[in-house]
């Protein structure tokens, strides 16, 4: 069966690639003279300060000059760079999207004893994530003769939505959380696999048993993979502020932040399906395991209770999380029309 | 809101483009547009911004600590050193007349009078005035 997992997701992997390759195909602009003019920076310079063109300084293209930039590269056609940069990276985050679903898809039908299930959202997430952060790649830095760059440093979390990301991190905490426990409290199944049950103690010769329990032989391979998301959205976040600007007037620096906040929120919400998926799973699996125990201790039924009062909010921020993903529209708003 | 100031570089100038952005940043500091303890961009990012190569913004960036202006610190990035030295006044004033000069002469030979000339300064002033 886990053969089957790794096949489709393969098949998964190369679908992806062929949607972003077919997606990456340049098409050519053509290049046409554009006239360009010295565009001082428009910086609080003292009264006769001279910043940023300098006395001779060969950044200065004289007056009337003309250069070949490709058209959309140039000023006067400023939308067009970041209206085709939010063509390009929407499609690769939709094929990220599709991609996902597919693989998690793929994850959740397979898979030993529910562990596909439990792995589902995060291979979700991986893929979204992928796309994102090849949708960032692929936007290239303006080219031409002259280029122009503002001086500034570009945070991550000046990109990032704070609620969600805020959200994000709580449900980050509480997975590790509730997954260290259950790990250490789990026990071996009937069959010796270390890791799959809850053993309870009734009596001097009475034990009970219930099962699944998300001891190691879940925890493992969902941290394994759940870090292997986190450090992919580090990644994204980081391509997402590094990549280049598609323009320095201000029109297309707007435009262009709203796509970096954009891509920002959807990795936001990759993580938090990432997370909140296998949260909420272990959530119901803990909680209907705690309460099945009939010698349960009395704080066990306020915990499991307590766990399933978690899943509420859990599942709203797997709805947020949806929401961001398959409307990622609104974020965009700022930007030009893409035409 | 304040605009930030920019760095241009020109690829088919004989000058090294890390001359080039040394040469800007340094007026940069000295004008006073980059304040002592302010942050340069990250050399990846500037380069990418750019579209250069990360070992020539950080060629800019050594020579410009080389000369005392800025200074880096692992995990700090490289930001403006507070002993960066500003231009005075007088010689702010020689440098605005020597841009005034040039710009005249520039455009005394594309056949502009001097009506042409101030109109020409008054729309460049409102395209790069901080407040704009």
């Amino acid at each position: 069966m886990e053969g089957v997992l790794v096949l489709a997701i393969g098949a998964c992997v190369w679908a992806g690639v062929a949607v972003t390759a077919w997606l990456a195909r340049a098409r050519p602009r053509p290049a046409v003279p554009v006239r360009t003019t010295v565009v001082p920076a428009a910086a609080p310079v003292p009264a006769g300060a001279t910043a940023a063109v300098p006395a001779g300084a060969p950044a200065a293209v004289p007056a009337g000059a003309t250069a070949a930039v490709p058209a959309g590269v140039a000023a006067a056609a400023g939308a067009a760079v970041p209206a085709a940069a939010a063509r390009r990276t929407a499609g690769f985050r939709l094929a990220g999207v599709i991609t996902g679903l597919a693989a998690g898809g793929t994850a959740a039908a397979s898979g030993l004893l529910g562990r596909g299930l439990l792995l589902a959202g995060p291979v979700f997430g991986w893929f979204v994530l992928a796309g994102v952060v090849a949708g960032e790649i692929s936007v290239r830095p303006v080219a031409g003769r002259t280029r122009r760059a503002v001086v500034e440093v570009r945070r991550v979390r000046d990109y990032l939505p704070r609620g969600l990301a805020t959200a994000v991190a709580a449900a980050t905490a509480a997975l590790a959380a509730l997954v260290t426990v259950t790990t250490v409290t789990a026990g071996p199944d009937d069959l010796g696999r270390a890791g799959r049950v809850l053993l309870l103690s009734c009596g001097p010769d009475s034990w009970q048993v219930t099962g699944p329990w998300p001891g190691s032989f879940y925890s493992v391979p969902l941290a394994v993979i759940v870090a292997a998301g986190l450090i992919t959205a580090g990644s994204a976040l980081r391509a997402v502020i590094r990549r280049a600007r598609t323009g320095a007037d201000p029109d297309a620096m707007a435009a262009d932040d709203a796509l970096r906040r954009r891509a920002a929120r959807t990795i936001t919400g990759a993580c938090g399906i990432l997370v909140a998926v296998p949260l909420a799973g272990s959530c119901l699996v803990s909680a209907g395991a705690l309460l099945s125990l009939s010698c349960r201790p009395a704080w066990w039924t306020y915990a499991g209770w307590a766990l399933l009062a978690l899943l509420i909010p859990v599942v709203a921020l797997i709805g947020w999380c949806a929401g961001v993903l398959l409307a990622p529209a609104r974020a965009a708003a700022v930007a030009p029309s893409a035409g | 809101m304040t605009a930030r100031p920019s760095l241009t570089v020109d690829t088919s100038d004989p000058t090294p483009p890390y001359e080039q952005l040394r040469r800007q940043l340094a007026e940069l500091i000295q004008a006073a547009a980059l304040s002592p303890g302010d942050r340069l961009p990250p050399l990846r990012q500037l380069a990418a911004d750019l579209g250069l190569a990360v070992g020539t913004v950080a060629r800019a960036y050594r020579e410009l600590e080389s000369a005392g202006l800025v200074s880096s610190r692992r995990g700090g990035g490289t930001r403006v050193s507070a002993t960066a030295p500003s231009l005075p006044d007088s010689e702010r004033q020689r440098l605005l007349h020597d841009h005034a000069k040039a710009f005249v002469r520039q455009a005394a030979l594309l056949g502009a009078d001097e009506q042409q000339i101030l109109t020409a300064i008054s729309q460049a002033m409102a395209t790069c005035s901080p407040a704009s």
